[in-house]
């Protein structure tokens, strides 16, 4: 089988990180290859390269044969980070650079239109097309990449990591889109952490290792301990597992409580967290976990009901009250709106708690800034070269831990994540885990709003959200499939549940 | 916090930075202060075979940095609004309309003022500053209008009103009290220089060491993570504007205090300038990023070149052009230098 993409000892250096280091790779026509590794292992580096977007220091790389006719519209790539244009609607987005033009070379708007609609149709988006990138959610951003890269009809297809931030279905549908181009023979490349999609997505594996390709191998001769030890290096301890055991219910009184809540998408809410507790709250796109979450944090006003931490009302739509009287949280989209680019990494994991530096003179003291952020850095395996490093420079992984460092910073009462472990690699995964885990243990209360399975996992319970209202509420022991079918409205396959989350508001 | 300490997997610290000391120090000195400190340095040569009187220390204080004094204390102004992510062109209206408001009230019956004490003079002056500032940062970071048609307005507003309330008359026969801006020492320096240096000074550290300065440079970095991290952005904004205006009126005064009167069009055309200090020494125009010392070199470096044009009897019908091409050759030179070191943007 000819090769479409030949990676040969390729190099690139960012000052003194090795990104990449003499890394060989083919991929044949019509392959589908999952490059995988941890945060900074080079994945996003080298997916740029591929793009002709960055140069490599040394070595070449050739997608597609020369008379191949190559070129830019015959590869198609999905960036880690959004490069769509805020401002123009989606469909000027899917369109761009590519605008169907009259006779005349001005722009057909209609067509441009209609053509984005039947594409997001197929995500069950189609009242998307006229929108403003900007107002969009994340989940939807993402889909609206998605179909600008498969509308273009590319036979070289370059994914990094694209089902972050999308939820069940939507993933779903991606990997029908990617099964359907495989069967057209396009030749693909699949950036993910999430381990079981790759087995589901691809048919051979490369792993990277701190710039290094340590492995390729076809995927029916792996297993996901295997991939896990390639990426971890030998000394790998094994991910996962041991977090699961139900425990007893916490009988102390609730610290946050919600009650009818409302706000766009949400229609009168109760809920409840108790000291010690991790619960869950997971819905389909548009159910309203989103916009509770924002809720609750402070990004966003409720138009009725209440929150109240300890007794205390929570000053909603006012962030730093909320953060002030205890929430710590991380925002949805944490590459858009989560981190200061140029500010260095110690800064960005110390923002919401500046004042804590401040020496006699009120001025902040670097230096106890960059001890409080090296241990932040050792306890979340922040890849940094250190703590001057500007924070755009870290690969999207690192970043998101940044974030997340920063949202347990302020010794928060109560922890809203969204989507913790979307983009970060399994050992960052697992740190978050028993984050989560040491929080819960010192009578903290967190929320984890996700649409991962496995971060559900490790919930006390699951409320799960449909069309605005609290659907049903899980509790240990639960299966993916019980949630697959609440956050449908499909009800439980248990009925001795609650319906809502009533009993716990008082 | 000791809580919360997950464990690290057993994973050794992989492959850390080789050369990370070397890295860190190169870094911690910024790229436009290391470009253009061999610029002044030529620029001081050059200076110096044209005119021997340039490296005088006359000339030095009270011509390059006295002069350059106005310029500063508005790029300090215009620094503080650009790192937060906005900017005001109305900064020099302010330069013409606070001294010309304060001449107007305390000047005597006899030269068309209305003869008020001094500090009655400035318990109008400064509220009305406060007030401008406070219109630009309400429109600005409440209702969310444009920065540039906001300021723009409020610049032609603020001349228009200067041009009324002098009546189209120069206001000359002022108090002692102020001029002292402008012919005032201490321990032998002109007031001016002391200014200069110590609101740079004073600025840079509020910019980089002070919580308040950091949330600046994050709401400009990134407005939509700032809010996010609890900075109360919409307060802020409306605070650096503020602070601005009342910088620029500090500036007005300044400038008054040395050529001893108030006109009508004073400050006027001083923002293109203030804008080229700013961005020579590498502050962004898309905010967050650049420091106050890159700032001050820039003030400092057009200074000393405004004084070789001078020194040099260059036709003052020429003036404005070679002042024009040099700007446009800084900024080249600056551009050459972050193509030079990869990475070499100017840090936040
Ligand atoms: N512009 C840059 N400047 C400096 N260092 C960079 C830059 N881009 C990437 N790096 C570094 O290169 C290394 C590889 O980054 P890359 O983005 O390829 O990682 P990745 O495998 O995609 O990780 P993730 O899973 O977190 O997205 C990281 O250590 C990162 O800090
Ligand atoms: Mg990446």
């Amino acid at each position: 089988m000819p090769e479409a993409i030949v990676v040969d000892q390729v190099s690139k250096a960012f000052g003194p990180t090795l990104a990449l280091s003499a890394v060989s790779l083919t991929v044949n026509r019509g392959e589908s290859r999952a490059l995988i590794g941890k945060n900074g292992a080079g994945k996003s580096t080298l997916m740029s390269i591929l793009t002709g977007l960055s140069q490599p220091d040394s070595g070449s790389v050739q997608v597609l044969a020369e008379g191949d006719a190559g070129g830019a519209s015959a590869v198609g790539c999905v960036y880690q980070r959004s490069t769509l244009i805020p401002a123009a609607t989606a469909a000027e987005n899917i369109a761009l650079a590519r605008f169907p033009r009259s006779r005349a070379g001005l722009i057909r708007w209609p067509e441009v239109r209609r053509q984005a609609t039947e594409l997001l149709a197929e995500w069950e988006y189609a009242d998307l097309a006229g929108t403003p990138v900007e107002q969009l959610e994340p989940l939807e951003r993402k889909v609206v990449e998605i179909c600008r890269v498969l509308s273009q009809g590319p036979r070289v297809l370059l994914l990094d990591e694209p089902t972050a931030g999308l939820d069940r279905g939507a993933s779903q549908r991606l990997f029908g889109h990617i099964e359907r181009a495989r069967a057209r023979g396009v030749t693909i490349i699949y950036v993910s952490h999430h381990l079981h999609e790759v087995f589901e997505v691809c048919d051979s594996v490369t792993v990277l290792r701190d710039g290094r390709a340590v492995l390729t191998e076809q995927l029916t001769r792996m297993t996901v301990p295997d991939l896990v030890d390639a990426m971890v290096g030998e000394a790998a301890a094994t991910a996962g597992g041991g977090l699961r055991a139900a425990r007893p219910e916490s009988a102390r009184p609730p610290v946050l409580v919600a009650s009818g809540v409302t706000a766009p998408k949400v229609n009168g809410v109760d809920l409840a967290l108790r000291p010690g507790e991790c619960v869950g709250l997971t819905g389909l796109d548009g159910a309203g976990h989103m916009q509770l979450a924002e809720v609750l944090t402070g990004q966003r006003p409720a138009e009725a009901g209440t929150v109240t931490l300890d007794g205390r009302p929570l000053p909603l739509g006012d962030i730093r009250g909320c953060i002030e009287a205890g929430i710590g949280f991380t925002p949805e989209d944490r590459h858009t709106s989560g981190y200061v680019p140029a500010l260095s990494v110690a800064e960005n994991a110390t923002l919401n708690i500046m004042p804590r530096f401040a020496n006699g003179f009120r001025l902040i003291s670097g230096k106890k800034r960059d001890a409080f952020y090296s241990r932040l850095a050792g306890e979340w395996n922040i890849k940094a070269y250190g703590a001057a490093q500007p924070t755009e420079e870290l690969s999207g992984g690192n970043q998101q831990k940044v974030v997340l460092a920063r949202s347990v910073a302020a010794d928060p009462k109560v922890l809203v994540l969204v989507n913790p472990t979307a983009g970060v690699d399994v050992s960052a995964k697992n740190s978050i885990y028993t984050t989560i885990e040491a929080l819960r243990a010192d009578g903290q209360a967190v929320l984890i709003v996700t649409t991962d399975d496995a971060d559900l996992e490790v919930c006390d319970r699951v409320v799960v959200m449909v069309h605005g209202e609290v659907s049903a509420e899980l509790r240990h022991p639960f299966t993916e499939g019980m949630i697959a079918a609440a956050v449908q409205g499909g009800g439980t396959t248990e009925p001795d549940l609650l319906p809502s989350g009533e009993e716990d508001s008082q | 916090m000791s809580a919360v300490s997950p464990r690290k997997l057993s994973e050794p610290v992989a492959a850390a930075a080789p050369s990370h000391a070397a890295r860190r120090a190169r870094r911690s000195v910024d790229p436009v202060v290391l470009t253009l400190l061999p610029i002044i340095v030529i620029a001081v040569i050059v200076g110096a075979v044209v005119n021997p009187v340039f490296l005088t220390t006359t000339n030095i204080i009270d011509n390059i940095i006295t002069t350059s004094a106005v310029l500063g204390v508005l790029v300090i102004a215009e620094s503080l609004i650009l790192i937060g992510g906005y900017f005001d062109l109305s900064l020099e209206a302010t330069v013409g309309f606070a001294p010309m408001l304060l001449a107007v009230l305390v000047s005597s019956a006899a030269d068309a003022g209305l003869g008020l004490p001094f500090w009655a003079g400035l318990l109008i002056t400064i509220p009305a500053v406060l007030l401008i500032g406070l219109a630009n940062g309400l429109m600005i970071a409440k209702m969310k209008l444009n920065a540039f048609i906001v300021t723009l307005a409020m610049l032609i507003l603020l001349q228009g009103l200067t041009i009324g309330l002098s009546g189209g008359q120069t206001f000359a026969m002022l108090p002692k009290a102020m001029t002292y801006l402008g012919d005032g020492v201490i321990l032998g320096l002109p007031v001016q220089a002391w200014i200069f240096v110590l609101a740079f000074a004073a600025a840079y550290v509020f910019m980089k060491f002070t919580p308040t300065g950091r949330s600046i440079y994050a709401m400009g970095g990134n407005l939509e993570a700032a809010r996010a991290a609890g900075i109360r952005t919409t307060r802020l904004t409306i605070g650096v504007v503020v602070a601005g205006s009342l910088l620029a009126a500090l500036a007005g005064l300044m400038l008054t205090g040395r050529i001893a009167s108030v006109t009508a069009n004073q400050g006027s055309g001083m923002i293109f300038t203030v804008f080229a200090a700013a961005v020579i020494g590498g502050i962004s125009l898309n905010g967050g990023r650049g420091n106050l010392i890159g700032a001050g070199l820039g003030v400092i470096l057009l200074g000393i070149i405004q004084n070789i044009l001078t020194l040099s009897n260059v036709p003052s019908f020429w003036i404005n052009a070679a002042y024009g091409a040099i700007i446009l050759a800084a900024l080249l030179i600056g551009w050459v230098s972050t193509q030079r070191f990869p990475g070499g943007r100017a840090a936040a």
